[in-house]
């Protein structure tokens, strides 16, 4: 049995054509192409800074109680990161019921099909965030070395959306539902997740139910990129909670969940080809 | 769920002079009884204490040898098992017993043109159906220009493969598919592409494999296996029935139906 490794020179080059050509794919036949990558996230959040900061006054106003400098560009962090995991993990699960015609044909590492799947929201966010970085500077921020942070903490989000979808895209092969059940629980999870809203407000209400938001890996990542790019007076994660083990807790649920995905799914993957 | 079981499945490169060595090979695969998709039914399943699957052989027990630089044919009445076969070789289905050893590189084509897209360029999709193949993208360069003046479509080569004829996309699949060299090529119905000059093509080159390559063919055309093969193989009702001269075998493929 061969043994699925990234070094090995094949299966580089079957990832590396297959996420060329779902990129391709992807904006085939419209007018603006590529360009929808970076207007899809732009329009979004015009739309919510219209409904939550014109019309509902969310951010508030400098010496306001709930005040958030730079509103605008903490929106749009939230919206960017939360895009990205929400394409990743619907990509993800799909991919191995959207490419069942070349398991069916062809021998290669299963995971090479989720992988390039995801990568493609891997590059959209890549561009989106340089879209943040521009709109940062605009908005005033200055630069620093904290910005670096960025990476891991995308890393740690990458990895989420990576374990979630190698556990429910195998199951998925069999029970379609898993599809479905995904879509409502991220309309869900959006709510819960401190994206439009500030977490202050719901600390105002309910100190307790602002820190187990907070134990959610998506929030924290969100909590911790604002916190490095925008403005150091992010509540975050580490913010509401003292104790070390659970500062860490979020960090700890990712690598479960990857490591349980990735266990799950290379049992199941040698019978995609007869299942899908 | 009962677990299933796992044969062996062995890819190795060495001197010895088999190519291909297949024993006691297994495989049965689980078909629904009743509508056993999504969540809901198995649910009910589960209560009612149903399976929700029945196990259905198709292979029972076949053992053979393929040496390198022979030309085999498998042929056998739809569902005896000839593409099971084929699939396991090319490691797409795992055997369910027994042991399965490839010695060498092997190339499937179970299908012609696998991952082609529409929308994308004929270009496009030699070097995504060459990756899919395991070729890297220089050994893809340098089989490119072939690849087109076999096909006879250099004038194609930016065209998007929805504005290819139907019989212009199998001659650019069958034409990706003859360049490639492994050391064992797996053909799975193949031969019958294109117009009469393409089809004179294709059986010169298939001549000229004889002797040089080894190929493993399944087919249901008894001239080809004739024309082709140095051993052919009846497979019938999961076992091999006959295996040795393709004028036998031909012969016993024709006596199925009395």
């Amino acid at each position: 049995m061969s043994i699925p490794n990234f070094l090995y020179k094949k299966n580089r080059i079957l990832l590396k054509e297959l996420t060329k050509t779902d990129f391709k794919l992807r904006y085939q036949g419209s007018v603006l192409g590529y360009l929808w990558a970076l207007l899809r996230p732009l329009m979004m959040f015009a739309i919510l800074y219209f409904v939550f900061s014109v019309m509902l006054g969310f951010g508030g106003k400098p010496g306001d109680d709930g005040y958030i400098p730079y509103y605008p560009v903490y929106l749009l962090t939230g919206i960017t990161l939360w895009s990205f995991f929400t394409e990743c993990t619907n990509q993800g699960i799909q991919a191995i019921v959207q490419r069942g015609d070349l398991l069916r044909k062809i021998s290669f590492p299963k995971y090479i099909v989720v992988v390039s799947s995801t990568l493609t929201a891997v590059i959209n966010l890549l561009i989106n965030l340089v879209v943040v970085v521009v709109f940062a500077l605009i908005s005033g921020v200055t630069p620093n070395l904290g910005w670096l942070m960025i990476i891991p903490l995308v890393l740690e989000l990458y990895c989420l959306a990576l374990g979630i979808s190698f556990l429910f895209g195998s199951i998925n092969v069999k029970y379609r539902d898993i599809a479905s059940i995904w879509d409502v629980l991220i309309q869900a999870l959006f709510y819960a997740v401190p994206i439009i809203y500030p977490i202050t407000m719901v600390a105002n209400s309910s100190l307790l139910a602002a820190r187990i938001l907070l134990l959610n890996p998506i929030a924290q990542v969100i909590q911790d990129v604002r916190f490095f790019l925008i403005t150091n007076e992010t509540m975050t994660t580490w913010g509401y909670w003292t104790n070390p083990v659970i500062r860490f807790l979020p960090v700890l649920i990712v690598i479960i969940v990857l490591i349980l995905g990735s266990i799950y799914f290379r049992r199941k993957s040698k019978f995609f080809a007869e299942e899908v | 769920m009962a677990k299933r079981k796992i044969g062996v499945r062995r890819e190795v490169i060495t001197d010895s002079d088999v190519a291909i060595s297949v024993k006691n090979l297994h495989k049965s695969f689980r078909l629904p009884t009743e509508k056993s998709f999504g969540l809901k039914q198995t649910i009910f399943n589960l209560i009612r204490g149903v399976k929700g699957y029945k196990d259905y052989k198709v292979l029972k027990g076949l053992d053979f040898e393929i040496k390198k630089g022979e030309f085999v044919g498998v042929v056998g009445r739809n569902g005896s098992g000839k593409s099971t076969l084929l699939k396991i070789l090319a490691g797409v289905y795992y055997p369910e017993k027994g042991e399965v050893t490839i010695n060498g590189n092997l190339i499937p084509f179970i299908e012609l043109g696998v991952g082609f897209n529409m929308d994308l360029t004929g270009r496009e999709n030699v070097y995504l159906n060459g990756a899919l193949l395991g070729f890297s993208n220089e050994e893809m360069d340098k089989m490119y220009d072939d690849i087109w003046k076999f096909a006879e479509l250099e004038q194609f080569q930016d065209q998007k493969l929805k504005n290819y004829s139907s019989g212009m996309q199998v001659r650019l699949a069958f034409s990706i598919a003859i360049r490639a060299r492994g050391d064992i090529l797996l053909l799975d119905e193949v031969l019958a592409v294109g117009d009469a000059a393409f089809q004179q093509k294709c059986n010169d080159y298939f001549a000229s494999l004889h002797g040089n390559q080894t190929v493993i063919l399944v087919t249901h055309s008894m001239d080809n296996v004739k024309r082709f093969c140095d051993r052919a193989i009846l497979i019938d009702d999961g076992k091999i029935k006959i295996a040795g001269e393709p004028e036998k075998v031909a012969e016993a493929y024709g006596k199925l139906w009395e």
